[in-house]
């Protein structure tokens, strides 16, 4: 659609404005930063995934022309404070360490010394030169060992390797087994996969001697909290911090943190008085920025005859690597406890959780990291199908609630409001013929092929609600926006969230323009510089944007028109309720020469206020909050139709469809590319990406050619419905970022179950589903 | 580190300068000419998110040294249209909502651009949506799931194919 048409941008499939410099190539990555004087960072790393540092020799580094510096582990502590993630939160051992490794390495990849030089070929030209003597220690890698009687210590101040446990219960929940027809259990190991953004983390740090400010350019997806942190850490006033980011090459969860990385880059150019950047290659993003999932989580599910469900007992365990950073775990732990019993009527849950530290590189969030609460429950709801006789469909349908049955109290104990699992899935019914598919499935298996069908089903907080919140322990919060009409009449928002692909720029900017009456390409969205933006906690992540800085846009745009109103209410002496706005004009409905131009009383505004109405609100810039009301949930339901190739154990995906609700959608081609990438992510992390360890803790997947990631033709075509079913919020919206990739694997899993089945294989309790497990499954190898 | 002196035609424009012979081409675009378009993913050949044209080949040049360009000529995305307009290829996928961060987008385009080249002179190119996966297979995309890049590759491949069919009419 043209961008000059006026009004209708929301719901209109409108071409992103990012794309003419990602298309052109014009983008800012971090490592496009490029400013003359700067000096390259290259960080030396373990080798060794469990070790007490005795020595290091970095004399000869010291020496190679084009260094500038070598910073150990030691030097670094006296510049910077100990860094801690997880203070805040109740119940949880945050053990204390440094930016560069002292005393001892818990991971392989943890920076142990830093290389400042002029080129990044001088950079690790020297770092090859430094000897580090390590006395390696038993290492740490599974949950297991780590919980084990007896399992070596990662810390002195973390008894047992546990850093938090947790519990949740709601309902009657020894009465609901006591009274179940049928008790079922099931596992799931859930392997470690990663975030991998085609750009890694990095960042350029600015150290002005003459001011004493320090601007920190990243990729980061929270501008203000790594602001706020990083000053702390390096005893820099934070009023003398600036954090910038400009184009973000993804990050999927991986840039909500703040890295060690970021401390000593930043304490360094501080140190030195210099510009430095760090930009991380594959392999250390792959070795050492951390990882997600790897759970374990086992589940008993009490239900009736009829497969009504009456309880869940659930316990999870999780992996946290070495060093708990943001959001710390129990956080995730929570969020799945809570999510856990799903859109489906539940009387009784129990959900404990433990979470242990090992020598992996830190856990960390990934695009819906609660996911495993899915995998395991939809998964759970197929075979209770099987265990009671009745279809996939039908033990849904007789356990969900309808959106006209609610608010209700969820099965872990907090009001569901507003959810359309329910509608979603019979939507999803209507558009497949189960029979049609067993039928195909007898078909193909008389030619000796096997065909898998799986579906599911979920809901997912966002954004949520403030008592959900609440819950968890981690602040709703309120979304703010800054946004004003210039004296030409244009306006420029300023927004808190960190676009990293999801079109904001686009999608705010359709939003201003229909609530003020202004043209699409006249509104600027300004992000990513925290001395022009409101301070939020939260930046991008959890399909914040999609709901909340949505809303904060509309009440920032109504403020501002309002003022609006009310002077040009006296200049055209008529009721404020009686005026529009349209193309840039102010005019009384039905007499539309009555009317003066937006840029003209703007300019009125700055430039001659003293010749402007008297008595009303003349400054045309707001910043408000919205406070997201009650928020709302986000939810699907997928199917998924595979071929298991018996001899390769390969499992084709041969059709994905995808029925689901984010309410009002402003922008199609977002939201759909939003579900396609979630999709795509979920089945390439069951498939094929796996960080994997040896037993001696070393990392076994620093490569792409290790890391096996989806690429086109290994993802389907994906099919989308969607419902549109509107909350009572301003914005109609939720979020629709996360869903994709926590509820295509229970699909592709149920999928997986169903066609092992057909020929009476196992079923697989640890992922990922490798053409080895399948064969294994399948009994065409041992395993 | 011994050095060379080479001379290699980018985007139109002779350049010279002394780079060390283990200078990669993608640093010596990137950071010896300022060309920062096209993007370093994995710098070990596997996602394709440097490629560049290399003589009117599609190449990685993260795997490739600058001096191998030495008397050469490089295209990357700076130089497939006029600054401020876009070529073909971009605009389609543009229209397609192709990409989400963009990381991935200039060798995209690059992989993409080359194909249509081909279309353009009447040499063979993929024609069917799977025909078009296959050839993408070597440029991952984090975000997009492939979809809309390959709505807007088919797009481009199709006008690019007509144009092709109609020019060698108008020679007949
Ligand atoms: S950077 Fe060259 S292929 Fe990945
Ligand atoms: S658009 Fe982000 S990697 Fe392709």
């Amino acid at each position: 659609m043209s961008s000059s048409v006026m009004g209708g941008f929301v719901g209109a499939r409108v071409k992103r404005r990012e794309d003419v410099r990602i298309l052109t190539g014009t983008g800012r990555y971090i490592d496009d930063v490029q400013e003359r004087g700067t000096l390259t960072c290259h960080f030396v790393r373990s080798t060794v995934a469990h070790a007490r540092l005795v020595g290091m020799d970095v004399a000869a580094a010291r020496e190679v022309e084009g260094v500038v510096a070598v910073i150990t582990g030691e030097e670094m502590a006296a510049l910077t404070n100990p860094l801690n993630l997880g203070a805040p939160i109740p119940n949880l051992l945050s053990p204390t360490y440094t930016a560069l490794a002292t005393g001892k390495v818990r991971y392989v990849g943890e920076p142990v010394a830093l290389v400042v030089a002029s080129d990044r070929y001088v950079a690790e030209d020297a770092a090859g030169l430094i000897e580090v003597e390590y006395e390696t220690l038993p290492p740490v890698v599974t949950s297991e060992q780590a919980l084990a009687e007896g399992a070596p210590l990662l810390f002195d101040d973390v008894p047992g390797n546990v850093i938090h446990t947790g519990e949740i219960e709601h309902g009657d929940i020894d009465a609901a087994f006591a009274e179940a027809d049928h008790v079922l259990t099931d596992r799931i190991d859930q392997h470690r996969w990663g975030c991998a953004p085609m750009e890694g983390r990095g960042g350029v740090a600015t150290f002005d001697r003459s001011t004493g400010m320090l601007t920190y350019e990243a990729s980061t997806q929270t501008t203000h909290l790594l602001r706020l942190l990083l000053s702390g850490f390096i005893n820099q006033p934070i009023n003398l911090m600036r954090v910038v980011t400009s184009d973000i090459g993804g990050s999927f969860g991986l840039k909500f943190s703040i890295y060690r990385e970021d401390v000593a880059l930043c304490a360094a150019a501080k140190h030195l008085g210099a510009s430095l950047k760090w930009v991380e290659d594959r392999n250390e993003n792959l070795t050492a920025a951390g990882a997600a999932r790897d759970e374990s989580v086992t589940i008993e599910a009490a239900v009736k005859a009829d497969g009504t469900l009456l309880g869940f007992r659930v316990g999870m365990v999780m992996n946290n690597g070495a060093y708990p950073i943001m959001p710390p775990a129990p956080v995730v732990t929570n969020i799945a406890g809570y999510m856990l019993p799903g859109p489906y009527r539940l009387p009784a849950y129990r959900f404990s959780s433990t979470v242990a530290c090992t020598n992996k590189a830190s856990y960390i969030s990934l695009r819906g990291p609660w996911a495993v609460e899915t995998l395991i429950r939809e998964r759970m709801m197929d075979m209770i199908a099987r265990e009671v006789g009745i279809s996939p469909v039908e033990v849904r349908k007789r356990n969900l609630v309808p959106v006209t049955e609610q608010p209700v109290t969820s099965g872990a104990g907090f009001v569901m409001e507003g959810v359309t699992a329910s509608e979603t899935f019979d939507r999803l019914v209507e558009m497949i013929d189960l029979d049609e598919i067993r039928a195909e499935q007898e078909r193909a298996r008389a030619e000796g092929r096997l065909l898998g069908f799986g579906m599911g089903t979920f809901y997912e907080p966002a954004p949520g609600t403030p008592e959900f919140w609440g819950l968890i322990g981690f602040p709703f919060s309120h979304e703010p926006v800054r946004l004003r009409i210039e004296p030409d009449g244009k306006v420029t928002a300023f927004t808190t969230q960190v676009p990293h692909g999801q079109g904001h720029e686009t999608t705010l900017a359709q939003v201003i323009a229909d609530e003020m009456g202004v043209a699409y390409d006249d509104v600027r969205i300004v992000f990513g510089d925290t001395d022009a933006t409101v301070f939020t906690m939260i930046g991008t992540g959890g399909s914040k944007a999609g709901m909340m800085a949505t809303g904060g846009a509309m009440v920032a745009a109504r403020e501002v028109r309002r003022r609006v109103l009310d002077i040009a209410a006296h200049m055209l002496e008529a009721n404020p309720d009686d005026l529009q706005i349209q193309d840039s004009v102010i005019s009384v409905k039905g007499a539309p020469a009555s009317k003066v131009a937006l840029a003209e009383l703007a300019m009125g505004c700055y430039m001659a206020p003293g010749m402007m109405p008297q008595g009303v609100d003349l400054d045309l810039e707001a910043t408000v909050k919205y406070d997201g009301e009650n928020g709302g949930w986000g939810q699907g339901s997928h199917a998924c139709w595979i071929e298991v190739d018996q001899e390769t154990g390969r499992i084709g995906v041969t059709r994905y469809l995808v029925v689901e609700d984010c309410g009002r959608i402003i922008n199609p081609s977002v939201v759909d590319g939003q579900v396609i990438g979630g999709v795509a992510m979920g089945l390439g992390g069951m498939l094929l990406e796996h960080s994997a360890y040896g037993d001696d803790g070393q990392y076994l997947a620093g490569t792409f050619m290790d890391y096996l990631m989806p690429s086109a033709p290994e993802v389907p075509e994906i099919e989308i419905v969607h419902l549109e079913y509107e909350t009572t919020t301003m914005v109609g919206s939720r979020g629709v970022g996360e869903g994709g990739t926590v509820l295509a694997p229970a699909a592709l899993l149920n999928a997986l179950d169903d066609a092992f089945a057909q020929v009476g294989g196992k079923r697989i309790t640890a992922t990922p589903l490798t053409p080895t497990k399948v064969l294994g499954a399948l009994g065409v190898i041992d395993g | 580190m011994s050095h060379r002196e080479i001379t290699v035609t980018v985007n139109g424009a002779v350049r010279t300068a002394t780079v060390e012979p283990r200078r990669t081409l993608a640093d010596f675009l990137r950071q010896d000419l300022g060309l920062t378009a096209t993007h370093l993913g994995c710098e070990h050949g596997v996602c394709g998110a440097c490629t560049v044209l290399l003589d009117g080949d599609t190449v990685r040049s993260c795997l490739a040294l600058a001096v191998h360009a030495d008397g050469h000529e490089v295209t990357t995305v700076e130089g497939i249209a006029e600054p401020g307009e876009m070529h073909p290829v971009q605009s389609a996928l543009w229209e397609s909502g192709a990409f989400q961060c963009g990381f991935c987008t200039p060798g995209f385009v690059m992989t993409i651009y080359g194909l249509e080249q081909d279309a353009r002179a009447g040499r063979p190119c993929p024609r069917s949506r799977t025909e078009i996966r296959e050839e993408l297979s070597g440029n991952i995309c984090r975000c997009s799931g492939y979809q809309a890049i390959v709505d807007g590759a088919e797009a481009a491949l199709t006008a690019a194919t007509a144009t092709a069919t109609t020019t060698t009419e108008g020679a007949r």
